[in-house]
């Protein structure tokens, strides 16, 4: 197999349920610091403050969905750890210095595999908040607790999202198009997925 | 403009309800339909169409076998209010210039975290899901009236002037501490009474939930420096370090 011949990493579902949960959560974040800091800008884009909330709440199902799903997709590669994501941590990845020798990784390295986890434990705590307020409002003390807990659920999500669009773009030049079509070069596969490489190659053989 | 406010004297109430009947009149509020509780109070509680209600307080005693207390219920108009502190809709609660807390029923977006947020139970929501309640007759304040239940009440058991000046006078009357005068950064709406405020259904000390406060305090700069921090670091790590070029990690593939 040629470095430029391709390999299939994500399937179209996968590919889907990314751009999904990319996109609902980015109207939400948008959305989320419209209400938090009365952004006028921000609500009249969404064509005022009573539409952005209509608007904010289906894009909550829509993430909800999304990351209901996309355990199908990543949770048990996420769950999956040994030896080789401690070395990972300690040389950061290898994005501290580009002299580190970073273990080999299976399909997702260990910073995809906590960032997907911190994902879903606050996404689930903010999509369950966020369904009291949208549809519980009566209970106040539930709501008063819920509001709590979705706007710090909403900290760490946001404050996760730099990180991941910096990684995938910026960060490592040409990452984009493996989440668009799915396939990964195969010289790239094998320096940065090496194990995962390895796995499906002997599964081959067999 | 300094603050204005309310001042209610119960003991000066005889129950009457004329400020109930001219609320609703001047904010064209239709009557609540209701059932007969036993009581002249009525209706039993603040509705969206029922800004302003007089609660009958009975408490009798060997001293005194007929005392009937009278006193109104409605907005406080608080400095530091609850309802604005989390309400995500902006304009949808504001101050007046006079300090009363009134609304704008096209902007609020009908979440009822206010009614959550609100130390004394008082927005209501109407049939459409927008908020409702006291406004202390913002429209005849900006024209230098007197809110309708302070024009109408015949016995001066509520009366509307300026805040500062209305403490003095009660405290030359005899009322040391107004209900209201200190709370939740000082209330537009100051009671004038001797007894506990428990006895007139009012807080000792009334508060807002406490995690309203600590989120508006304390976390909510943080989503802020969350999101801004890391893209900071993000923008650091590109400038000082660099992107993964191509050829690193080669070693893996050996």
């Amino acid at each position: 197999m040629q470095n430029s011949d391709l390999v299939r990493k994500e399937s179209t579902f996968g590919i889907v349920n990314h751009w999904a949960l990319a996109i609902s959560c980015i109207v939400l974040t948008i959305s989320g610091f419209g209400f938090l800091f009365h952004l006028e800008g921000i609500g009249n884009a969404f064509g005022g403050f009573p539409a952005m909330k209509g608007i904010h709440n289906w894009a909550g199902v829509v993430f909800t969905a999304s990351l209901v799903l996309s355990m199908f997709n990543w949770l048990k590669e996420a769950l999956t750890f040994d030896s080789d994501d401690l070395g990972w941590i300690l040389t950061a990845g290898g994005y501290l210095s580009h002299k580190a020798k970073v273990p080999p990784m299976h399909k997702l390295n260990t910073g995809q595999k906590f960032f997907y986890l911190t994902l879903l434990v606050s996404g689930f705590a903010i999509i369950a908040t966020g369904f009291v307020i949208w549809l519980m409002p009566e209970n106040k003390p539930a709501l008063v607790w819920s509001h709590f807990i979705h706007n710090v659920s909403f900290i760490i999500i946001s404050a996760f999202l730099p990180i991941h669009i910096y990684l995938s773009t910026l960060g490592n030049p040409g990452t984009i198009p493996i989440m668009i079509t799915g396939k990964i070069p195969y010289g790239w596969a094998k320096k940065k997925h090496s194990k995962w490489i390895k796995e499906l190659e002997e599964g081959r053989s067999h | 403009m300094a603050r204005a406010s309310l001042l209610i004297s119960p003991e000066l109430c005889i129950g009457c309800r004329a400020c109930q009947i001219a609320c609703k009149s001047w904010n064209q509020l239709p009557g609540d339909k209701t059932a007969n509780r036993g009581t002249f109070e009525n209706p039993a509680d603040l509705t969206p169409d029922l800004y302003n209600k007089i609660r009958f307080i009975e408490v009798p005693s060997e001293a005194n076998p007929v005392r009937w207390l009278f006193v109104s219920q409605r907005c406080m108009h608080c400095d530091d209010a609850g309802c604005m502190k989390i309400c995500p809709a902006p304009g949808a609660l504001y101050k007046t210039k006079e300090g009363a807390v009134a609304f704008n029923k096209d902007k609020c977006i009908g979440c009822k975290l206010c009614a959550a947020a609100c130390p004394f139970n008082v927005p209501r929501y109407d049939k459409n899901d927008k908020v409702s309640k006291c406004n202390l007759c913002a429209d005849r304040i900006a024209n230098n009236m007197a809110p309708a239940c302070a024009k109408t009440c015949p016995t001066g058991a509520i009366s509307y002037g300026d805040r500062d000046a209305i403490i003095t006078k009660s405290q030359k009357a005899g009322y040391s501490k107004l209900y209201g005068q200190a709370d939740l950064g000082g209330l537009g709406a100051l009671y004038a009474f001797h007894d506990a405020p428990k006895l007139y259904g009012l807080d000792e000390k009334p508060v807002i939930p406490e995690m309203v406060v600590f989120w508006h305090q304390y976390l909510k700069p943080l989503s802020w420096i969350g999101i801004g921090g890391t893209a900071a670091l993000m923008l650091l790590h590109y400038v000082a370090i660099g992107p993964k070029k191509d050829k690193e990690g080669n070693d893996d593939a050996k």
